[in-house]
Formats: structure tokens, sequence, C-alpha cells
């Protein structure tokens, strides 16, 4: 009895199991894209209204062209993405070597503070670097730059402040590459006659390329998408894009800002289409998983 | 050339900590030789050859190559070159560029480079495979490339670190006789490092059998086979039957005593042994004869001979291994060569007349 029971109870679930399975998966994926497919449909929307869909329209894009505030703070965002990540991408690199291949007094500490930036809460590191920046006397000197035809003044707090945190994820995504890396190829490479630097330039460099490739990008991204860290290093009147859209909404959200997310969402697809197909080109899918992409 | 030294250890000791991995170790290599480095896994074998490589430096004692003290030299300044365990070939490059890597860091002009290269891919019959990466390679071809990649440099010495160890049996054979033709060739002194016995009594020349970081005997195959000195190298090279047994009388010829007071001759006894004394015996299952008890069998001053009776028998092709119960109570295993097909096998507790030379007999500390 109890026996028959329990058989046709399994049965029960294992019909239910996989409707149970594809209602959950279209829920989840729904709570994912449904927000940003909203927002891609309203940046078309021929009205200023955002709650009511009243024809197509390109104006807001062609609106977003036209003002320069916005595009001085797209220029802004790109400025200091990419010279950050350049720093943070040669210091974490050479970070991460000096961390897997030299023991040295206090190596643990200085291996945990290179997760600080990681764990703690962004708004904790940005309290942290405002004070920084306010005693130390560096303050919120602009530098004054032609960047792609725009003049741009940057703060160099907000230089610092990126490549502070992004040094930290350079690293860790090095550090597991090097970690898997056969050693032997080093000393295969010095048992034929190439020295430290030949060895590192030859072997060592082109080996790690990918992991660094990944640790830039991954860079690039969080310095792009950053709002906390540069809202509290820009002292007054720097925008970043992140920066500017915030002080866009506190008037309410506008066509404008749906428009400038898609362009944001349509920019990270791209990257995200570069590195995978960067990746296959270069080889292995391990490498794929590895950087999570 | 005259017989010069190609690499010489004096002294040599590697500890790392507290565990000494190479302990006093002496070694002179001539020039051309085909020289292996045996011994059970942890012996310090690898350690040894990363000292000459120079990846490692002693603790203590000093290396030569070609006749000039290494002292603290890195290894991109030594004329050795090495063949990894798994060949560490670089994934990223092409067969070319792995194997050309050599030339290029010594500033080989491009024109040479490529010649070379294809000689090399020639030597190793890789003919044609030079784009390929290694992953796209078999198991032994990327040992190929290993090996080309090293000899292009023409090292004076090559120093190779189980460099069969990842392929298969057919293919390990085949390689073995690949690479003494090819060291013969070459006329490179090389450095083999395995732990097979059996691959290093066919290719070498003269081999060191090494034991927690010593040297335990070095010789030619025969003399590590056949006279080996210790009990340690009796039983890592072959099998050997060891019987317990007092020494008798060490001169003028050794006498010694087995289990239930059989006497039988010995040839030989390692020194510091002296009579009254607890010891080993060593014979190899191939040098024991079986004769029936109607038989006549070689009587003498050097003929030991001992009554037992057939145990166990195991066929095995080329031979029948008998295991005998000798009437003094230990146990022998002999090695019968199957010579005819119709030859009437001995039958399981069947009495035996087990007889050896004193020529084959050797005595050990137990
Ligand atoms: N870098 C090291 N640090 C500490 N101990 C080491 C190191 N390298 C080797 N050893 C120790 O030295 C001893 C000899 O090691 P080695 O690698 O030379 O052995 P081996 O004869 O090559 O063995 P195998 O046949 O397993 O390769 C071992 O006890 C090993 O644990
Ligand atoms: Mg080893």
């Amino acid at each position: 009895m109890s026996a028959a029971r329990s058989s046709s109870e399994g049965r029960m679930r294992a019909r239910l199991g996989p409707w149970a399975l594809v209602i959950y998966g279209i829920l989840a994926f729904a709570f994912l894209y449904l927000p940003i497919i909203i927002v891609v449909i309203f940046s078309f929307n021929d009205s200023r209204s955002t709650a009511q869909w009243s024809g197509f329209t390109m104006r807001w894009y062609q609106e977003l062209m036209g003002d320069d505030q916005i595009l001085l703070s797209l220029w802004n965002s790109l400025f200091v993405a990419v010279i950050s990540t350049l720093i943070a991408t040669v210091l974490g690199t050479l970070a991460a070597l000096g961390l897997e291949r030299y023991t040295f007094r206090g190596k643990l500490v200085v291996d945990s503070a290179f997760y600080l930036p990681i764990i703690i809460p962004d708004i904790a590191m940005a309290i942290m670097l405002l004070i920084f920046f306010n005693t130390s006397g560096i303050g919120f000197e602009p530098w004054r730059v032609s960047f792609l035809g725009t003049r741009l003044a940057v703060p160099y707090s907000v230089i610092i402040g990126h490549v502070a945190f992004n040094i930290a994820f350079v690293t860790v995504v090095v550090r597991a590459r090097l970690a898997s890396m056969d050693m032997t190829l080093e000393e295969a490479a010095s048992d034929l006659y190439a020295n430290s630097w030949q060895t590192f330039r030859r072997v060592t460099l082109p080996i790690l390329m990918p992991g660094i490739l990944g640790g830039a990008l991954l860079a690039f991204t969080l310095s792009l998408d950053d709002f906390v860290i540069t809202f509290f290093t820009s002292g007054a009147g720097f925008n970043t894009l992140p920066v500017r859209v915030f002080g866009m909404i506190k008037r309410g959200v506008t066509p404008e800002i749906n428009a400038i997310s898609t362009l944001m969402l349509l920019a990270s697809f791209g990257l995200i289409v570069f590195s995978i197909l960067s990746r296959r080109r270069s080889g292995s899918d391990e490498e794929a998983i590895q950087f999570g992409l | 050339m005259p017989n010069t030294i190609a690499v010489e250890l004096r002294d040599v000791v590697k500890a790392f900590g507290s565990v000494v991995a190479v302990d006093n170790l002496s070694l002179s290599i001539p020039d051309g030789e085909f020289f292996s480095l045996l011994g059970p896994s942890g012996c310090g074998k690898t350690t040894t050859l990363r000292m000459i490589a120079g990846f490692e430096m002693p603790t203590s004692g000093e290396i030569d190559i070609a006749g000039e003290a290494q002292g603290y030299r890195p290894a991109h300044r030594r004329p050795v070159n090495t063949v990894f365990q798994h060949y560490a070939l670089f994934p990223h490059m092409t067969v070319y560029d792995n194997v050309a890597f050599g030339l290029q860091m010594q500033k080989v002009d491009k024109s040479a480079i490529a010649r070379r290269v294809a000689e090399s891919l020639d030597l190793v019959q890789l003919n044609g495979m030079d784009k390929r990466r290694p992953k796209q390679l078999s198991g032994g071809q990327q040992q190929r490339v290993a090996l080309a990649r090293a000899l292009i440099n023409r090292p004076k010495v090559l120093l190779l670190d189980e460099p069969l160890g990842a392929l298969d049996l057919k293919l390990r054979k085949e390689m073995q006789v690949e690479l003494k033709t090819l060291q013969q060739e070459v006329g490179i002194t090389f450095i083999y490092v395995t732990h097979d016995q059996e691959e290093a009594l066919t290719m070498s020349d003269r081999i060191a059998v090494m034991d927690q970081g010593r040297v335990q005997q070095l010789g030619v195959p025969e003399d590590i086979y056949e006279r080996p000195v210790s009990r340690f190298v009796a039983d890592f090279i072959g099998e050997t039957n060891f019987l317990h047994c007092m020494v008798m009388q060490t001169a003028p010829r050794g006498e010694v005593e087995l289990a239930g007071g059989i006497r039988v001759p010995v040839s030989w006894i390692r020194e510091g042994i002296s009579p009254g004394s607890q010891a080993l015996l060593s014979l190899r299952p191939e040098k024991i004869n079986l004769f029936e008890l109607s038989d006549t069998y070689p009587t003498g001053p050097d003929s030991a001979v001992v009554h037992g009776h057939v145990e166990r028998l195991v066929y095995v092709g080329t031979d029948t291994h008998h295991t005998i119960k000798l009437d003094n109570g230990a146990t022998v295993i002999a090695r019968v060569q199957n010579f005819h097909v119709e030859e009437e096998p001995w039958e399981i507790g069947e009495e035996v007349i087990v007889q050896w030379d004193a020529a084959h007999a050797r005595v050990f500390r137990e």
C-alpha cells in the first residue's frame, strides 16, 4: 500500500519536475531581462512619458548626440577607463607575478591587502579615498588633456581611485592564470639560453596574455560602470556618464536616460562578444570559463 | 677525440631544508657516453640533473662541464640542454618556433636557423610538421620535438629526465632504440634519468644506481646485473633469490652455510663481512639448474647442490618459473627456458635437485 503510494507520488513528481523547471527558467529570465527590454523599448517612445507607448521615434538619440554635457561626460568616462585600465593592468600584472613567484616577509599581509578593494563596500573605499585626497594634499587637481578632439579636465584623484580598485581585479585574474602555468616552461626557456627578460618576454608574457586581457577587460568595464568612487573622488563639477545620469535622474526618469542605458547596454554587449571572439581565436575554451565569460 | 671528461661532479650535496636529496655525489662522465642515473622514486635523480642544468645550485661541492667549473652560473649560460619529462614544449609556438628557440636566443642568423631546424626535424623524422602546435601532436611526436629542440643547439651534454615516461610500452621500446641510435649518430654525451631498470640496461654505456641520494653502484650494465655489490642493487635490478646464510670462510675461497647446515661455495663476499656473521646470498633465477634425481649433475668444489620439491610452475612463454621449496625450508624461484615444446614439464611435488655454480652466488650484508 505505502509502496504503491510512494511510487505514484514519484511518478507525479517526475511529470511535474520538468514543467516546474521550465516555469522557473522563464520566470528567472523574465526577472533578469524584462527591465532591460522595457528600457530599450521606451528609449524609442515618441513621448516624454515613460509609462505609455505613443509611437516610434529616434529623437532621443538625436538629442543625446546634440547634448554637449552628456557627450563630455562620455569622453570623461572613456578617458578615465582607458587610463586607469592601462595603469592597473601593468601594476596588477606585476603584483600578480610578485605574489605568485616570490616568497617574502609579510607576504600574507600584502596578499590579503590586495583583496581588500574587492571585499569592502565601494562606499567605504570611496570615503577612505576622499579622506586620503583631502588630507594628503593631493586634492582634486584636474589633468587638462585633449582626448579624441575634446578638451577634458579629469581630476587625478579619480584616475588614482579607479586604479586603486582595478589593480585588485587584474591581480586576481592574472594570478589565476599564473597559478595554472607550467613552471617548467620557464626553465625550458632558460635551458635554451634565454635570459630572464627574454624568458618573460617570449614565454611567460604570451602565456599570461589571455589572463592579462581578461583582467584588463574586467577593469575597463568596472571603471566605466563605477559611480560611487568617481562621485566621491571627483571634487566639484566633474561628471562621468554614470555620475551625469545620476544627476539627471534626480529630476525623474527621462527618455534620454533610457537611450543612454540602451547605448551602454549595446557597448557592454559589444565588449562581451569581442572578448569571447578573441578568446576563441587565441584557443582554449577553458580560458573563457576561467574568466567567467 | 681522446677521452675528455664531459661532466664531473665532486662531492656534490643538495639539501632542501632538512631533506638531503643528493648526498656527497661524485661522478665523472666522459665525452660521448650514454650515462644513466637509475634509482627508485625520490632517490635524487632529478635533483642531480637539475644541478647540472643549473636550475638548482648545489648546497656544496662542484660541478664541471667540459672542463669548466660552473659555480653559480645560471642555466642559460651552460652548454647543456634538457629534455623534460613532460617535454615542456611552448604551447603558444609552432613546432618550428619551438625548435628554433635556442638558436634565436643565441642570435644565429635567420637563414642558418631555417636550415638547422629543417635538419633537426629531419633527424627526428618530423619533416612537414613545422607549422603545427604542440597540442596537435601525439605524445611520441611531442617527445621528438623536445629532442629536436635540445639537439639543434649541439650541446656538449644532453640531459634527459625520464623522457619516455609518458609513452605507452610499445612506443617506449621503439623510442629506446631510436634514442640510442640518435645518440651514437650525434656523438653527444647523454645523461639519462630513469627508474626503469630494463631501459637503463638496454641503452646505457654505464649506469649509476642511486638510492637515498647516494650512488650505490656504478658500472657497465653487465656489471650492475651480474655483479651487484649490495642487497639494494641486486634487488632493484632484475629479480633475485635471497637466502639467509652464515659466512663460514672468506679466504682462500668463500663458503657459507645455509639453513639446515648446508654448506655452499660462493664467488664473492662483500668486503667487511667476517666469518661467523649472518649474511644474505643472492642468486638470479636464471642461474639455477634443475635436475631429476636420476640425472647426473655437476659436482665438485664450485658447484652448490641442494634438494627440494617443486611447489609451483608458472608458464610465461619464453620460460617457466619454478618455485622450489628447498629441504631446508627456504624457497627459491628458478627460471628455466622452454627449449623444446615436447619436453616433459616438472610435476608439482616432484623431488628435484637444485644446482648452481659458485660464480653466480654473491653474499651481502643482511
Ligand atoms: N624543491 C624541493 N623542495 C623540497 N624537497 C625537494 C625538492 N625537490 C626535491 N625534493 C626532495 O628531494 C628528494 C629527491 O627528489 P628527486 O626529485 O631528485 O627524486 P627523483 O629521484 O627524481 O624521483 P622520481 O623518480 O620520483 O622523479 C625527494 O625526497 C624530494 O622530496
Ligand atoms: Mg624525477
